[in-house]
């Protein structure tokens, strides 16, 4: 072995073997936990798929929240749990004060008739409040005519207990239903259930909402 | 790695000792280039990857042997993320700065080269709280390796060229809670530019 080899030894011997350690990939979780959030509709052609989510280019949709019931608070809370289930910018939302420019309007009431209501939130297990989201589509059946309306009321006096808790959970879920997850999940600990009584995404509600926005949805949404 | 920063501080203030003359301190600005932090797989293949980093390196040593040194060496990066899906999109997920520090060792290979070894900490200081970085930066440790070649500008001055290989395994706080298991490992490799003093 010449001197100049013998020299570079310690730095081969430093650098070489955790090198190829340092090649693995991190151990990715397992999607498949994910429920169905697609709607499927009879049409006259048989059944069709309906999904969405919000497209990078109209990022971050834009909410608007009437300022009664506490609604601005548990939208923003609502805001912040969907913003945090994704890891890679797949959704960014920011809560707006002028409603003509909003991508989703959030107000308290019971949903009207008129429209396509993709989902209509019944609670009988939580009984404090009821919500809904309305989310109409044009002509053809696969653009979606923003903005899309949520709706989440009191069953009782709002300061009866239990009813600002429903508020903020149910405020969530129809958020999720915004967000593109038009089904409930069939499991009780995920908040997207139909009657959630859980505070907090689970992680089937996590990778249902990663898997939405990996998949090409079969709506677009129109220009606000 | 208070105490390395403090000891960083200490082997500098040196220089107004009698260590003055024997201590070597080197600064350099460059680029980093690096592997992706992460690859996941929903529906298609994610990738998350730091854009190339501007890199400031500032270093010290003290000769431990007639050929050998050993020294401190604290680099910081700072650049754009993003994660790039397969056939998809590329999002921009902000910004994040890296700081590392590594103790290493120098010697000769030849006139006017040698290299470098070392390990430390990095730390990763994401602009925003969000995505993989929702509970916050990390800190991991770090190895490497890399060659610098001196070539004399003025009397105590050198102008020194380095290249630089560094490893480590990256996780957050984040993808842990996500079951994320194990970690990413990460290769950077920096080319930097500049000064040196001291040594002849």
């Amino acid at each position: 072995m010449s001197p100049r080899s013998r020299r570079l030894l310690p730095l081969l011997c430093l650098a070489g073997g955790p090198a190829l350690l340092s090649c693995a990939d991190i151990a990715t979780p397992s999607r498949t936990i994910a429920y169905e959030w697609r709607r499927i509709v009879a049409t006259a052609t048989g059944p069709d798929t309906l999904s969405f989510h919000w497209p990078q280019s109209r990022l971050p949709v834009r909410v608007w929240a009437e300022d009664t019931l506490n609604l601005p608070a548990h939208v923003q809370h609502g805001l912040g749990r969907w913003d945090a289930a994704f890891l890679y910018g797949e959704f960014r939302s920011v809560v707006v004060s002028d409603s003509s420019v909003a991508d989703v309007i959030v107000t308290s009431g019971i949903a009207p008739k008129g429209g396509f209501s993709v989902t209509r939130l019944e609670s009988f297990m939580a009984p404090e409040c009821q919500g809904a989201t309305d989310i109409e589509l044009d002509a053809s059946g696969h653009q979606i005519l923003p903005p899309i309306r949520v709706y989440v009321d009191p069953r009782f006096e709002p300061s009866s207990p239990g009813v600002d808790a429903c508020m903020a959970l149910t405020t969530t879920h129809e958020l999720g239903h915004s967000l593109g997850i038009f089904n409930h999940s069939p499991n009780s600990d995920d908040l997207m259930f139909a009657d959630p009584t859980v505070t907090d995404l689970s992680p089937r509600d996590r990778a249902t909402a990663e898997l939405a926005y990996h998949t090409e949805p079969t709506l677009t949404i129109a220009p606000r | 790695m208070r105490a390395i920063l403090l000891l960083l501080v200490l082997t500098l203030a040196g220089g107004a000792s009698a260590l003055h003359a024997q201590v070597d301190y080197h600064a350099g600005l460059g680029v980093t280039w690096a592997t992706a932090l992460l690859r996941d797989d929903v529906i298609n293949e994610i990738e998350v990857r730091q854009k190339l980093a501007p890199t400031l390196v500032l270093g010290a040593a003290l000769p431990i042997a007639p050929l050998y040194h050993a020294g401190l060496e604290l680099a910081l990066t700072t650049s754009g993320y993003q994660s790039k899906e397969t056939g998809g999109t590329t999002v921009d997920l902000g910004t994040v700065r890296t700081s590392s520090i590594t103790l290493g060792l120098d010697g000769p290979v030849s006139q006017g080269l040698r290299w470098r070894a070392g390990a430390g900490l990095l730390r990763y200081w994401p602009s925003e709280e969000r995505g993989i970085f929702l509970r916050g930066g990390t800190t991991r440790f770090l190895a490497g390796a890399g060659i610098d070649y001196r070539r004399p500008i003025l009397a105590q001055w050198d102008l020194m060229a380095s290249l630089r290989y560094d490893f480590h395994r990256f996780t957050t706080d984040e993808l842990e809670a996500r079951a994320f298991s194990q970690s990413q490992g990460v290769q950077r490799i920096a080319a930097t530019i500049g000064l040196a003093r001291g040594r002849r």
